[in-house]
């Protein structure tokens, strides 16, 4: 396979068989999901010793734990003996894992620590140290835990480059970090691509998909770039879109701007004390940014502007389950931590009022995908394309609100990861 | 007639009655049968490990969901309940445009015949909602605990707390009513 058959970001156009081909899907299994840096969570979900939770990389179970010496360690989760799922619950403490049908047991650290009959029917020849758990490579980022299979991938800093620039907006922006909440979990009939391309990149269709939810005045930012609002392209794949407030614009001021609307007044005192800290932490630019919405290549999306990340597990070519969380300031006071929550899953939960309609775009634009004709048609990504600019105070590169800037990076990330070479 | 069972069957046409307002789409009607003070509200569910299976106590729902505090799939005074259903008359609700077809069957109505402080009756039933929109045929099946406050215009909703029978739920969103 090639990817000038399907994909060409300079070009402009993506061919929609990217969404529906199960033969694409099966190589995405081992050249995206099988090498790259995947979302298993966040170190406030794993307090102590014994925590763990069960989540996905791919299609494949993952169990993270926190073991006896406090790290943060991840293993395929099924038993070495016949592959056997060996932690079934979404989340919980344990000391050790003992597999449901013959009765192995590891550590929290993955090391077999158990044989039934080891003495007996095994002949005390079973060496236990070759048996353990399947690692898989674990780094963090600032609270986040990512995985990766791939032993040659570089180390997870790398791999976000200057995307990690603006994950500190979110992730550092305050003394006690940031803590995660959730999942809310749910299925859409639709490819994991066209979910996360629209968290990526996509402001294009706030005001008309979300035109439920905005005065009707504000659909006018299908036509009209949004003053201080940009997409931003950090490179490798990632994506955001932001406010950037400018210099003689004052925090009072922007407070009053963007998707929050009106803030009550403690929140409002909340983010007053949040940008002074922030720009003393990271910044007076950083304090200035305000994230809408973004992603981290391949299938972390996120919603910063609603405290919303989530990520996007496929399951099959034409499905995902979408585990969506929400992220908050650790340290915030229990009042603003349950104002944000409410925003949160009132609008980005899976009955909220924004995401009830995303997921109606996404299992419609899949399964259009699949036509025999739609398949011999490209579809358009040439928004702002050779418009692309730079500044000196944000790293990346720029579009305006709206731009396709991100889903050109994205997919030729895609590319690139697929088949080698450019896109 | 023995009162208790009037009231059952009070209650039980009631909430056949409000199943049937939301089959028929009227949302304007049913947001008719919500206290002012109104608050629905559905848990998320999750595979938790149980502290002791031998102690059948720590089996129940209820020890499961006063567990560790999970996110709520829905958390909704009158207001946003308002909104939830405004959002659907402003031409661009899209996730119930066409609009979904749906099949509510209510059942095992346990009614609570003391009313408790805030003189509201506890209501307990079982809801199956059959939801049919394009290539999505879905079932839900839920417990309901409700309490009802009488009016002289008859029960009125003041809290509904909807436990769902699902871990992933099998919809691409929840855009109905339970």
């Amino acid at each position: 396979m090639t990817n000038q058959a399907y994909v060409a970001a300079d070009g402009g156009w993506i061919q929609p068989e990217i969404f529906s081909d199960p033969a694409l899907y099966e190589v995405e299994k081992t050249k995206v999901f099988g090498r790259s840096w995947l979302f298993l969570g966040h170190t406030s979900q794993l307090p102590k010793p014994g925590s763990f939770l069960r989540t996905f990389m791919g299609e494949e179970s993952v169990l993270v734990t926190r073991d006896r010496s406090g790290d943060v360690r991840a293993h395929l989760n099924a038993c070495r003996h016949r592959g056997f799922e060996i932690c079934q619950e979404d989340r919980g403490m344990a000391h050790r894992f003992q597999c449901r049908y013959h009765g192995w047991t590891y550590g929290t650290d993955g090391t077999l620590i158990g044989v039934p009959g080891e003495e007996s029917i095994y002949y005390r020849e079973i060496d236990k140290r070759q048996w353990g758990l399947i690692p898989v490579r674990v780094e963090t980022y600032k609270g986040l835990i990512f995985g990766n299979f791939d032993s040659d991938a570089p180390c997870l800093i790398d791999y976000l480059g200057e995307a990690a620039w603006y994950l500190d907006i979110l992730l550092d922006r305050r003394e006690g970090g940031s803590e995660l909440l959730g999942p809310h979990r749910w299925r859409i009939a639709t490819n994991w691509k066209v979910v996360a391309e629209n968290h990526c990149g996509d402001e294009y269709h706030i005001g008309f998909a979300h035109g439920s939810v905005f005065p009707p005045d504000l659909g006018a930012m299908r036509a009209t770039p949004v003053p201080h609002a940009r997409e931003i392209r950090p490179g490798l794949g990632h994506g955001f879109g932001a406010n950037v407030y400018p210099d003689e614009m004052g925090p009072e001021e922007w407070l009053s701007i963007g998707l929050g609307g009106e803030f009550p007044a403690h929140i409002r005192e909340y983010e007053l004390d949040a940008f002074k800290e922030t720009a003393n932490r990271l910044g007076d630019q950083r304090a200035r940014i305000g994230l809408i919405h973004g992603a981290i290549w391949p299938n972390l999306g996120m919603v910063p502007i609603v405290n919303s990340i989530r990520a996007i597990q496929p399951r099959g070519v034409g499905q995902v389950e979408m585990w969506s969380y929400c992220l908050v300031d650790r340290d915030a006071p229990p009042e603003v931590k349950a104002w944000m929550t409410a925003r949160s899953i009132a609008t980005f939960g899976p009955a909220g009022s924004f995401e009830q309609d995303d997921a109606n775009n996404w299992s419609a634009v899949t399964r259009s995908s699949a036509g025999t004709e739609a398949r011999k048609h490209r579809l358009n990504i040439q928004m702002g394309l050779g418009h692309e600019e730079r500044s000196e105070r944000l790293p990346g590169e720029l579009g305006l609100t709206a731009s396709e800037i991100n889903q050109r990076g994205f997919y030729r990330r895609w590319a690139q990861d697929m088949f080698g070479g450019a896109a | 007639m023995d009162p208790a069972l009037f009231t059952q069957l009070e209650v039980q046409q009631w909430l056949v009655a409000e199943a049937r307002l939301l089959d028929a789409r009227r949302y304007d009607l049913w947001l008719q049968l919500l206290d002012p003070g109104v608050r629905y509200r559905v848990p998320d569910r999750s595979y938790r490990l149980q502290d002791d299976v031998r102690d059948f106590a720590t089996w129940s729902v209820d020890r499961e969901l006063e567990g560790e505090a999970g996110l709520a799939l829905i958390d909704e005074d009158h207001a946003g309940l308002q909104l939830r259903i405004g959002r659907l008359r402003t031409t661009m609700g899209w996730a119930e445009m066409p609009a979904s077809m749906s099949r509510r069957l209510v059942g095992n109505v346990v009614v609570d015949g003391a009313e408790d402080a805030e003189d509201c009756l506890s209501v307990v039933s079982t809801l199956f909602l059959a939801k049919v929109r394009r290539e999505e045929r879905v079932l839900f099946t839920a417990e309901r605990r409700d309490r009802l406050v009488q009016t002289k215009d008859g029960y009125r909703l003041r809290a509904r707390y909807v436990v769902l029978d699902d871990v992933v739920l099998p919809s691409e969103n929840l855009s109905l009513l339970f």
